[in-house]
């Protein structure tokens, strides 16, 4: 019976394809894309041709749209990653296992590091980009709506194959109940191979759920890829003929140099995963030691591994380096200076790669020159700590909710990247590899640095999403309390590596239990503040003021109100001007008011 | 939005695209069925490797239905989104400059080449260990110098039909063109040709030490020909129906563009895999 379906699904599309191929015509659409969709003459500003409800969202090309399916998947994908960062925490509370079991531990981990920086942070960030950078560029849309599109749907199932693990668990116990056989949803266990999938621990590995996660990454990669040509072709093309390289904001710089940087890293991840499942399932050579070895796989995975670093934090910069002068009234300092440290940061971060790898007996000739590539990539990086604490320079400064996370985001930055250029010098890494000091070191960065801009960007640009306004004190204290905990939370970890504690371990010597407890508070802080974070802004969608002057920042006083800040101006008195639009969440109580403000163009 | 759309709205309904199923102003379909069928494809291919073995835990069955329904809603969406994106009433569209598609090619080729890498640098790091790691196979054949003298003839074929297109030559654009597809797909069959030698005649070790690079080099190479004369057949069939002219010929150009480079992945292939395992 089942043996049929093929049949039925191929002929539906063939079908499909046939009435496809006789549908009837009308006139063609004023003008076409370049992947093939069509641009209608109100994108974005009404509803009138978009479908309502489910549909909408399942057939939108609008990158605002695609956008906003970005930030909610990437923030759903963050929360479970974040729940796993709880667990591993809860466990590390006592020295002994007993919270969870050591299998459990090594699965949080793994998955832990992949749904964080595969579908946490580089989609979130793509989804600001969707949403922004079109009306930064002054351009219709994205390059190839249809693409942005099909990148972001491919992301949902890659999540479902990488963590496949757990759900297939979870199925299992729930299907157990009922008389069918589940030990085909049981055999798959969460993936516990670290989320360096370092072989041979990873070819060895029975788990056959390892192979579902290796495809899964590859989908997820591929999507990412796809996005990234979009941002880059977007950039290039699709700018106003006015709009010269000079004048490219320094948030699409980094977009760019990030999209540059995916281009060359991801594909290569790609096929070494592929190479993997090859090694793990026909017998193939390549990481066997016969073959390339452990070695080969560690070269590949960093030459990925590092510039990935750097497309998680990149478009961070980016916020920080946008946002930070609006809160200071000035213009941002040296920005031609950000602009080449970024570009050098990403020609740069192709070149230490090997800097994950001084503990393995490489070279010691190659060992030095990738300390001292490493030593030098902390230049750039610091030229723009210097700028953005030169644009704070006798600034006025206003400790809004956004500020106040660009700020945290900038003093976690100090340690965090000062704490690597320590792990850059060979005789330290060599005692520090595998302790807990490297795990404070990238997480003062990736908690640190990346949530605080996204959240910064949230604060920043939540009116101008939602035409509503949050509650001001309860972001203030939430940024805070964000700040707070990374640093109760990652700090105690550096000391921790210092006296010796290795990473990667579910137990470990009661001496260390002390430091231990106070991450774990740090910890629930950071999830408490999320929390606050996440209400905050849900019922504020719902319920907030809804905002009528579109000039939220002030921005216009000091000349910084932006080109998507007058998209939002033009949209809310459009609004007014046609009132009634009943279908509009934003407008629809709104009452014009009769002090329209008069719209003025800064450029 | 941008200026263009800042005219009255109300009484500018966006016409209906040409699309199926009739998209929603500029939404569509054509994505979640292409991303649907893409997912089908990869879970297909999950649980294909989960139904190997003795101790397979699922059934053939359903990997089969994935994997065939996958394909399938991915090309139909595929099909049904570029036809009606770039085919049907080729005439009546404005024409653009096909920048942007030049450029996405462009970058595909940039990540293409970082696809190819990590086959090269694994025969590269064997190559430099101890050398011969095993049996070679019989590798600088007639065979290969034929399929290569092929595959350089079509790039310049292609070439040639492309500057004709360009001159508005219409007849000869279809010759060269013709001839491009043919010699891609003698490339194809060569290459099939050179594994059965190989594997079946000889009995070349698929997996070992040398096969593995061999065959994941030569066989992603494959691929990509493969894909590339499918390519260029579609390009044919739309010039035989009177498509492309001297302004509009984006979709030769981008094609061009990635048969070329994979020319030039075959030459490097040549030099490197099989004269650089003897040489
Ligand atoms: C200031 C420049 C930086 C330098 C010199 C630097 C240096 C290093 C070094 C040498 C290691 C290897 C430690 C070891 O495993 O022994 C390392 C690990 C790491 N760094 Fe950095 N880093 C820098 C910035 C960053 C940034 C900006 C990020 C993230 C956005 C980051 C994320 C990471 C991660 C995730 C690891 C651990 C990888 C793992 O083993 O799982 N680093 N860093
Ligand atoms: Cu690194």
């Amino acid at each position: 019976m089942i043996g049929a379906v093929p049949g039925i699904v191929l002929a539906v599309a063939l079908l499909g394809g046939l009435a496809a191929y006789l549908r009837v015509q009308r006139d063609p659409p004023p003008a076409w894309y370049a992947d093939g969709g069509v641009i209608s003459p109100t994108v974005g500003l009404t509803r009138t041709e978009k479908p309502s409800g489910v549909l909408r969202w399942l057939t939108t090309v609008d990158h605002k749209d695609i956008g906003l399916l970005y930030i909610l998947f990437g923030t759903a994908a963050g929360l479970w990653g974040a729940t796993d960062a709880m667990m591993m925490r809860t466990e590390l509370l006592v020295p002994e296992t007993v919270v969870w079991n050591v299998e459990t531990y090594n699965a949080v981990f793994t998955t832990h590091g992949l749904t964080m920086l595969f579908f946490f942070v580089t989609p979130v960030f793509t989804g600001i980009g969707n949403y922004m950078l079109p009306l930064l560029l002054d351009a219709d849309d994205m390059a190839f709506p249809r693409i942005n599109a099909v990148a972001f749907w491919l992301l949902p199932p890659s999540l479902v194959l990488v963590r496949g693990g757990l759900i297939s668990d979870v199925l299992g116990a729930v299907l157990g109940v009922l008389p069918i056989g589940v030990g085909a949803l049981l055999a798959l266990e969460p993936v516990s191979m670290g989320w360096t999938m370092y072989t041979p621990l990873s070819t060895e590995m029975a788990n056959p759920q390892i192979d579902v996660t290796l495809l899964g990454l590859h989908l997820s990669g591929i999507a990412t890829t796809m996005a990234a040509i979009n941002f880059i072709v977007t950039i290039v093309t699709e700018r106003p003929d006015d709009l010269g390289w000079d004048e490219l904001d320094i948030f699409s710089w980094n977009m760019l140099v990030t999209s540059g940087l995916i281009l060359l890293a991801f594909p290569l991840l790609g096929s070494t995963v592929i190479l993997l499942l090859l090694d793990r399932n026909f017998g193939t050579t390549f990481f066997a030691i016969e073959g390339g070895g452990p070695m080969l796989w560690q070269h590949l995975f960093w030459f990925f591994g590092h510039p990935e670093v750097y497309i998680l934090v990149l478009p961070a910069f980016g916020l920080i380096s946008l946002i930070l002068p609006k809160f200071c009234g000035r213009r941002l300092f040296g920005f031609r200076f950000i602009v080449y440290s970024t570009i050098a940061i990403g020609v740069m971060s192709f070149g230490v790669w090997a800097h994950h790898m001084f503990a393995t007996g490489m070279d010691p000739r190659l060992r030095a020159s990738f300390m001292a590539v490493s030593l030098a990539i902390a230049i750039p990086s610091a030229i723009k700590e210097f700028n953005w604490i030169a644009t704070m320079w006798n600034g006025s400064l206003e400790l809004s909710a956004p500020m106040i996370c660009i700020v945290g985001a900038m003093s976690t930055f100090v340690i965090g990247g000062i704490t690597g250029v320590f792990l850059a010098a060979v005789p330290v890494d060599l005692v520090l590899h595998d302790t807990h000091y490297v795990v404070g070191h990238f997480h003062l960065i990736v908690v640190g640095i990346i949530p605080l801009a996204m959240i910064a960007a949230s604060y920043y640009w939540f009116p101008l999403i939602t035409g509503r306004m949050y509650n001001q004190r309860l972001a203030r204290a939430q940024a805070t309390l964000l700040i707070v905990g990374a640093f109760v939370t990652f700090v105690p970890l550096l000391v921790l590596g210092y006296m010796g504690m290795p990473r990667r371990y579910a137990a470990y010597p009661a001496e260390f239990v002390g430091l231990n407890q106070v991450a774990s508070i740090g910890a629930f802080v950071i999830g408490v503040s999320v929390v606050l974070w996440l209400v905050n802004l849900v019922q504020s969608i719902r319920v907030g003021p809804i905002v009528e002057d579109a000039d939220v920042w002030n921005l216009k006083e000091t000349g910084q109100f932006t080109r998507e800040w007058q998209w939002f101006e033009d949209r809310i008195e459009k609004r007014r001007a046609e009132r009634p639009l009943p279908d509009d969440h934003t407008g629809a109580e709104s009452e014009p008011s009769e002090e329209a403000t008069d719209p003025e163009k800064p450029d | 939005m941008g200026s263009a759309d800042e005219s009255s709205e109300s009484d500018h309904h966006a016409p209906a695209p040409a699309d199926w199923p009739r998209g929603f102003g500029e939404a569509s379909w054509w994505p979640l069925a292409t991303a649907v069928g893409a997912a089908g494809l990869y879970a297909g291919a999950a649980l294909a490797l989960l139904a190997r073995g003795e101790d397979a835990i699922v059934g053939p069955a359903l990997p089969s239905v994935l994997l065939v329904g996958g394909v399938g809603i991915f090309l139909a969406s595929l099909y049904g989104w570029t036809y009606h994106g770039f085919v049907a009433r080729y005439w009546k569209r404005a024409a653009g400059d096909g920048l942007d598609l030049r450029w996405g090619m462009v970058l595909f080729l940039a990540t293409d080449v970082m696809t190819f890498a990590a086959g090269f640098v694994y025969f590269f790091f064997v190559r430099t260990g101890p050398w011969p790691p095993g049996e070679l196979p019989h590798l600088l054949s007639s065979l290969v110098a034929i399929n290569t003298a092929v595959l350089v003839a079509s790039s310049v074929t292609l070439h040639v039909a492309h500057e004709s297109i360009r001159g508005g030559h219409r007849r000869r654009f279809l010759a060269f063109l013709g001839a491009t597809v043919v010699l891609g797909v003698v490339f194809v069959g060569g290459q099939l040709l050179e594994y059965y030698e190989l594997l079946v005649v000889e009995g070349a070790a698929l997996t070992d030490v040398f096969g593995s690079a061999f065959f994941a080099l030569t066989g992603l190479h494959g691929l990509h020909v493969a894909l590339g004369v499918i390519l260029l057949a579609i390009v044919l069939v739309r010039a035989g129906r009177g498509q492309f002219s001297a302004e509009r010929h984006t979709a030769v150009a981008t094609t061009s563009m990635y048969w070329h480079f994979v020319d030039a992945v075959w030459l490097f292939l040549v030099v490197t895999l099989y004269v650089g395992s003897v040489a």
